[in-house]
């Protein structure tokens, strides 16, 4: 099975990428309602037809998916149902008094003294988290904590409409042994090679074992040129997330001397009249490598330039 | 016109390992595409559809599948992806085989949870953001909830879950699909680190890189391979509410539904198997899975986990490539009814378990015969 052939080593460590993408999240009425009582420390549930109430509150029965006929001010006791550890943090379910489920929150206890059926309370936060759950820190311990009612809300607070959220991933992208062949020639020689397809000579950029059309090996390496030929282009006259220039450059689909597949990178423009009179496909383009040290990277290609006849 | 029934062709995989660093998604799947072909006389040429099975997620990349398509041989071929865990990818190409409309399927699931720097996030990413994201709630403190409950509702200590660890991790190391180090004993499992109390780090299945490619056909054209096919006769899946703290404690009511569908199926009940080889995301999720397949009562899986009928090929616990364990566990069970151990009486029926979603919310369950 798969074993990187030893002569396509590479000295690449990892390819590190991000992927963090901003949302603005919608809670609805109930999730909304809850969070924006929650500098007012008031702990928001769902009454249900029938009188289920469940916390905290939800647009939606976890049961049969009926609507709430009432949002409703759930006590700060109830008991602890379930608990963990993880890094340190003890977290428990927690069922509220007058409530059928329970929810996850932190418990701010020992884990050893915890045992299911205790009483708990709810411990505000001494700082300011806004209108996040983790207003409430966690719960206590409350062993004397008298049973609460459940009762009517009064004057809720408009809920949060959209709330403002971000979510970032790390990852650490193995190259292989022919991607990594392939940037290591691109920072070590300033060249950029390819790989055979399996039937031909044209090379397949990025390099890859397997021929994607035929499904055969792919054949011997081979240095692709300086210079290509567009075989698609777009210009871009938009500012959008993730840009790495600014507008207005070419996004363009080149094909490398020897090369068969089309690589993508940017060319840079003066004017749109002009880029509209010179580029396109067919149009003979050269690589203009950065001044700098090179990375590895495509972005060492800074950016290419139409050969002008 | 009946339905054709549905066999297992061939299967292929990589090393199962921590960390695949010497090759990307597509050296991988490139790899187990190209060995699935071996020793069966098909090709690509004969195949009609792809369907594959990864996480966006974990790779890192939107509509990750689609920068995999040479490597999954899809070019110009119907190809379609399943984002969840591999099982379902063979559950999807073994209906469209009885559907009428094809003949032969390629089914593939990979992964690399090793290029994911905090795989907790990727687990947090399923939860729910306003109430359970930011007080800890995730993956590890799910399956916390799920052993605290589970052992003090049975009286199962951790040492219990500890001798299955490190029973499954002796058997993967034997198996010599699983990358291993050392293979740990009970006492080192017990010591290892706390993940989610009262489970230790491997106690909490280990992540892991890997491919598995599986060709599906009709059964008249397994046959016409020459050998006997191993047929899918069941197959069941169900779904466990997304709100953990909803669920019934202390049992996988989805697992006895996804086991009953397939039973009825197969004409045989799971627990009359031969072979089972299942999923979890812990020793205690095994547990519990062996119990919802009705291979034990409740509380007592560790019986039916120290059977040697069970996760012979060492299961989810040393070797867990999140959107490839339940493909893995078909292409073990499949591996030990084509080619039986010598002297041994050949098992016959096999169960297959794979799981998904935070603390096993879903789960597919086939049942295969020779």
């Amino acid at each position: 099975m798969f074993a990187a052939p030893e002569t396509y080593k590479h000295d690449l460590p990892t390819f590190h990428s991000q992927i963090s993408m901003p949302y603005t999240l919608t809670p609805g009425r109930a999730a909304g309602t809850f969070l924006a009582e929650m500098p007012n420390r008031r702990i928001v549930g769902s009454r249900f037809p029938g009188g289920m109430v469940i916390a905290p509150a939800q647009d939606f029965s976890p049961v049969d998916g009926e609507e709430p006929e009432a949002l409703v001010q759930v006590p700060e006791s109830g008991v602890l149902t379930a608990f963990t550890r993880v890094g340190g943090v003890v977290i428990g379910l927690i069922r509220l008094d007058g409530c059928a489920n329970e929810f996850p929150h932190r418990i701010l206890a020992d884990l050893d003294v915890l045992s299911v059926g205790q009483r708990v309370a709810a411990q505000w936060s001494d700082g300011d988290e806004g209108t996040s759950i983790t207003a409430i820190k966690g719960f206590v311990l409350a062993p004397e904590a008298p049973e609460g009612k459940v009762t009517d809300l009064a004057d809720p607070a408009e809920p949060l409409g959209v709330i403002d959220y971000s979510m970032s991933l790390d990852f650490e992208h193995a190259y292989g042994p022919y991607y990594g062949r392939m940037f290591d020639e691109i920072r070590e020689h300033g060249r950029i090679i390819g790989i055979r397809t399996s039937n031909g000579e044209d090379a397949l950029l990025p390099p890859r074992e397997v021929d994607d059309i035929t499904h055969k090996r792919t054949g011997t390496w081979k240095a692709c040129g300086n210079t290509g030929t567009i075989r698609g282009c777009s210009i871009i006259n938009m500012e959008i997330l993730g840009q790495s220039r600014k507008p207005p450059y070419v996004y363009a689909e080149i094909v490398l001397d020897g090369a068969s597949t089309r690589m993508i990178h940017v060319i840079e423009i003066d004017d749109l009249e002009s880029a509209k009179e010179k580029i396109r496909p067919g149009t003979r383009v050269r690589a203009i490598w950065t001044d700098g040290e090179r990375q590895g990277r495509v972005s060492d290609i800074d950016r290419f330039e139409v050969i002008e006849d | 016109m009946s339905m054709p029934r549905v066999g297992i062709v061939s299967t292929s995989m990589t090393q199962l390992r921590p960390a695949w660093d010497s090759a990307q998604h597509i050296d991988l799947i490139s790899a187990v595409v190209l060995d699935v072909f071996k020793g069966t006389g098909l090709t690509l040429d004969d195949v009609d559809f792809i369907i594959d099975s990864g996480s966006d997620v974990l790779d890192g990349r939107s509509i990750s599948n689609c920068g995999f398509l040479g490597a999954l041989g899809a070019h110009h071929k119907e190809e379609a992806r399943v984002e969840e865990d591999g099982l379902w990818a063979a559950l999807y190409g073994v209906n469209k085989i009885r559907a009428g409309s094809s003949s032969v399927g390629l089914i593939v699931a990979y992964s690399k949870p090793s290029e994911s720097r905090d795989i907790d996030l990727y687990w947090g990413s399923m939860v729910e953001p306003f109430y359970q994201r930011p007080v800890g709630f995730g993956q590890k403190a799910a399956l916390g909830m799920q052993a605290q409950r589970y052992f003090a509702a049975h009286g199962i200590k951790d040492t219990d879950a500890a001798a299955l660890v490190a029973r499954r991790w002796a058997a993967a190391a034997e198996g010599g699909q699983v990358a291993i180090d050392a293979v740990p004993d009970a006492d080192t499992v017990l010591a290892s680190a706390e993940a989610a109390a009262p489970l230790t780090d491997l106690m909490i299945s280990r992540p892991v890189d890997g491919a598995v490619a599986m060709l599906l056909s009709t059964e008249d054209i397994a046959v016409r391979l020459g050998r006997a096919p191993a047929i899918i006769t069941g197959i069941g899946t169900s779904m466990e509410t997304h709100a953990f703290s909803a669920r019934s404690a202390n049992q996988l009511e989805s697992v006895a539904k996804a086991a009953a569908m397939a039973g009825a199926k197969a004409g045989w009940k799971p627990s009359e198997a031969d072979v089972a080889e299942v999923s979890a995301s812990s020793a205690v999720g095994e547990l519990l899975v062996l119990e919802g397949l009705g291979l034990a009562d409740a509380g007592k899986g560790l019986d039916a986990a120290m059977s040697d009928k069970v996760n012979r090929s060492g299961g989810a616990l040393p070797a867990d490539p999140l959107m490839a364990t339940g493909l893995v566990r078909l292409a073990e069970a499949y591996r030990q009814l084509s080619q039986p151990h010598p002297g041994a009486d050949a098992p016959r029926r096999a169960v297959v378990h794979g799981t998904g979603g935070v603390a096993m919310q879903t789960n597919c369950v086939f049942t295969l015969e020779v």
